[in-house]
């Protein structure tokens, strides 16, 4: 009974440090975590906050921790928009194609195809256009007419439909369009 | 002081609780999780195939910097690339039954996490939660109850009931689901639409993310208005009190509510179920033994 305890004890002595380095090693790594998520998510601007964001920003990039939590913050889009492409092909034809509307779409649909309307809202942002390129290409691969090969694709022109909110009880105004990006389409854009 | 403070953290991160709000988070993760690679399916190549959206090489150029992404190991084949989307899917329905569920719960990690580095520019919000809350998932003891795991050790007669554990993991992706409260809330005070209530307005009146019909006086006058503080307040108190036992079950019921009335009106797939999942790790575990008990009869 008494070598049993004994061994118990001796079993808890040696087990302690392990345990204390190991919850000591847990701590860092939840205190770690803390402080760079808290700093990263909180849209404030002092120097520590600013300054930890920095000093953490490889490693949230790397694990995936970075986040923003801004949706439909600081403010609310107060206006309706549509991206579209005008294709013109090597004959000078024109063609429209437009992202999916999901207002258009059955409710079933408009949950799968959701990622359409935020990808065409991204590309309004000037801080995304060097993905406008990629883009046109895409447009102009899906434009392409593969039964008539002798008339493909030869510029693609990004267009934006806006139409303003009206605030309460006030006329609708006419909406605008307007081009934000043009490129031309080499035939090995299209394979 | 430091001592109480030191008491005071080793008994909120590492007083053995029971595993159960962690176990009945992975089986909703790993749902919300299949759902999202699910829902994708139809576009998996468009977005991530090789002539996509976005090429790889245009995303690394745009936003550089190592990252925890697959696609950058795979072979750039359509067949891979579908192939990935499949191991997802499978790791997913691993992690809901709880079978290999450190590893399983990894693999999830490791995919979503690529899923968003390969194409940040159609993520949501609920993408990010996922995201983050798997990479502390990783951590959690998840397949201590509930999981095949946990049937199999019993059965070998490894384990015979439910062994409690630290809820370190746990205690972080509480804050986590806190922490997204609120800093939207702040994010919000920084917007003059929201301080003036007239922020709802415009996103009922947004054509594209509409859901479902809403009735008229929902749109117009001072319901607008009210549901924009409304909203921000929740999201404060969510944001800050919901480890205070006194409120917590109230405010979960509030958030719960919220978060119901914005997947009937607003179009952000997934993103709801996302946040709710992340709900049961604030129950009590007791709470949570007596409705299993229930449901087993």
């Amino acid at each position: 009974m008494r070598e049993t305890g004994e061994k118990k004890r001796r079993q808890r002595t040696a087990a302690e440090p392990t345990d204390a380095f190991r919850r000591g090693a847990i701590s860092v790594f939840i205190l770690f975590h803390l402080v760079a998520i808290t700093c990263w998510a909180l849209p404030v601007n002092f120097w520590l906050t600013n300054g930890v964001r920095e000093l953490v920003r490889p490693y949230m990039l790397w694990t995936g921790l970075f986040q923003s939590w801004d949706t439909f913050a600081p403010n609310p889009p107060t206006a309706n928009g549509v991206v579209r492409a005008v294709i013109e092909t090597r004959d000078h034809h024109m063609r429209v194609w437009a992202f999916p509307r999901m207002e258009q779409l059955g409710y079933g649909e408009r949950y799968a195809k959701e990622r359409y309307r935020k990808f065409s809202e991204v590309l309004l942002q000037p801080n995304n256009a060097p993905i406008l390129p990629d883009v046109a290409r895409h447009i102009a691969r899906l434009a392409n007419d593969p039964d008539n090969p002798n008339d493909p694709p030869v510029k693609v022109i990004l267009v934006q439909y806006v139409e303003d909110i009206p605030a309460t009880g006030a006329q609708p105004t006419p909406g605008k369009t307007t081009a934000f990006f043009e490129q031309p389409i080499q035939p090995e854009d299209l394979r | 002081m430091i001592e109480a403070w030191k008491t005071r953290w080793e008994e909120f991160f590492f007083t053995p609780q029971s595993p159960l709000p962690v176990a009945l988070f992975r089986i909703l993760y790993g749902l919300c999780a299949l759902g999202t690679v699910v829902l994708l399916h139809g576009d998996w190549l468009e977005w991530f195939g090789v002539h996509s959206w976005v090429s790889l090489e245009t995303m690394q150029t745009v936003e550089p910097g190592v990252r925890l992404n697959l696609f950058r190991l795979l072979p750039q084949d359509d067949g891979w690339i579908a192939a990935f989307f499949w191991v997802c899917v499978i790791f997913a329905v691993l992690l809901i039954v709880g079978l290999w569920t450190r590893f399983s719960s990894i693999m999830v990690f490791l995919c979503l996490c690529s899923i968003d580095q390969r194409n940040l520019f159609t993520n949501h919000s609920g993408d990010t939660f996922l995201r983050v809350c798997g990479f502390f998932l990783i951590f959690a003891p998840a397949g201590a109850a509930l999981s095949l795991d946990h049937w199999l050790r019993v059965r070998q007669g490894k384990e015979d009931e439910i062994v409690p554990s630290a809820p370190w993991a746990q205690r972080l992706m509480q804050f986590e689901l806190m922490l997204l409260y609120l800093a939207s809330f702040l994010w919000k005070m920084k917007g003059a639409a929201w301080r003036q209530g007239t922020a709802l307005y415009y996103v009922l009146h947004l054509q594209a993310v509409r859901r479902l019909p809403l009735p008229g006086f929902t749109q117009h006058g001072a319901i607008p208005m009210l549901l924009t503080w409304y909203v921000m307040a929740l999201e404060l108190c969510l944001g800050t009190l919901l480890w205070w036992r006194r409120v917590r079950y109230p405010l979960l019921l509030l958030g719960l509510l919220l978060h119901l009335g914005i997947e009937y009106a607003i179009n952000i797939p997934m993103f709801q179920w996302d946040v709710l999942s992340a709900y049961v790790l604030f129950i009590d575990p007791a709470d949570i033994e007596k409705v299993l008990r229930r449901v087993r009869g």
